[in-house]
């Protein structure tokens, strides 16, 4: 269900829970969780060029008015109780992208002694961007995967099961 | 390398019973001092219009545990590169380093005079401590918690000798050569207990991602004959 069937005219047909799916993917708003240089990158992505607001994706200061967080960066030890806490801060339906090889699985600093082997072993992650840092546009590609995730209704679903 | 010798002479003739040994190395005066007459000599060095060393610039601690020992001995690296993941091997190197194991070194640069010094003091294995500078020049305090942090080097004196980096009760300092590079705990969000917890390591095992080699080092020869 994209903006192109609302031009046609006529009236249109379908569950509720596809309308949700398709307003909450358009309307995500990240919590940033910029800890290295992949926020920089994230920074890229909602700058002008790229510019993450034509799809409705703002950036947010508090976790209590997000839907997604992005993982930006390098996960130390110190920071897994703060993440976590932010995490659970947020309100349903939320979903996480984790940016990055560091985010993705200790990356750079998978054998060191302060560095958390993957943001995964504190919160649940939906969509992993690889890359070091990734690219602006790899970024909004994962957002797109997101967007397509939630459209298939997999996520959402999925997490009210689980609880 | 005038003005370095000049200041050499000068050091050596007001220090000359604190300092153990000086050396002009690559541009830079360093002086080897007494860690129990460290407090004067920075004293006198931040006070005499002669050195008027204002400005600290930088306090971290050494340690020489491993100090000259390659983990693969190589004369040149081959274009194959090298085997990944063996174990390091220090037992056929002999070990040079005579000096105690662990050092603090202090920075010290002053604008008026345009000059550059480092100390060196040897701090004792089994306790290390040694006086702490923040009184005499405050930038000391958060390089002294880091130098305590990671080396575990006690600086007497100083008022709030706190952990900066590490995490929130970490044991153990981190940049002593004996400390495992991959650490002793690792963390994981516990759904049962709600929290994040510490557990031993075991979903990696230490192995060697950059072997240590030690070849001539020629960077710095053109300097000695340019002078």
């Amino acid at each position: 269900m994209g903006m192109t069937d609302f031009l046609k005219p006529g009236f249109y047909v379908d569950s509720f829970d596809n309308l949700v799916d398709w307003a909450q993917s358009g309307s995500l708003w990240p919590v940033t969780f910029g800890l290295a240089c992949c926020a920089v990158e994230m920074m890229h992505a909602g700058a002008a060029r790229y510019d993450l607001d034509r799809f409705g994706i703002m950036f947010r200061p508090s976790p209590r008015q997000s839907d997604v967080m992005i993982v930006a960066g390098t996960l130390c030890n110190k920071m897994a109780p703060a993440l976590r806490k932010v995490y659970d801060q947020m309100a349903d339906p939320k979903w996480v992208i984790s940016m990055g090889s560091c985010a993705n699985g200790g990356g750079y600093y998978s054998y060191a002694y302060s560095v958390t082997r993957g943001c995964d072993r504190i919160i649940p992650v939906d969509i992993y961007v690889p890359g070091c840092p990734p690219t602006a546009e790899a970024l909004v590609y994962g957002l797109m995967q997101l967007q397509n995730k939630i459209r298939r209704g997999e996520a959402s679903r999925r997490r009210i099961i689980a609880r | 390398m005038a003005e370095l010798q000049y200041l050499q002479e000068q050091t050596f003739k007001n220090f000359s019973n604190w300092i153990t040994h000086s050396e002009i190395a690559n541009g830079e005066l360093t002086l080897e001092v007494d860690r129990h007459y460290l407090r004067d000599i920075c004293f006198m060095l931040r006070d005499k219009p002669k050195y008027a060393f204002q400005i600290l610039v930088d306090v971290c601690g050494i340690d020489y545990l491993q100090y000259g020992r390659a983990e693969w001995q190589t004369e040149s690296t081959t274009g194959t590169g090298f085997g990944r993941g063996v174990k390091a091997d220090f037992s056929e190197v002999e070990v040079k380093w005579a000096k105690p194991r662990f050092a603090v070194v202090y920075h010290l640069l002053s604008l008026e005079n345009n000059h550059r010094l480092r100390l060196r003091a040897f701090v004792d294995e089994e306790q290390p401590s040694i006086d702490s500078v923040v009184d005499i020049w405050p930038a000391a305090n958060w390089f002294e918690r880091e130098a305590f942090d990671l080396f575990g080097i006690i600086f007497k004196g100083h008022p709030d000798l706190r952990r900066l980096l590490t995490d929130y009760g970490f044991i153990g300092h981190p940049f002593r050569k004996d400390f495992p590079l991959i650490g002793n705990i690792e963390v994981r969000y516990d759904a049962k207990l709600k929290r994040v917890v510490y557990e031993p390591v075991n979903s990696i095992v230490p192995r060697i991602l950059e072997p240590k080699v030690i070849r001539h080092d020629h960077r710095y020869e053109g300097e000695q004959k340019r002078d």
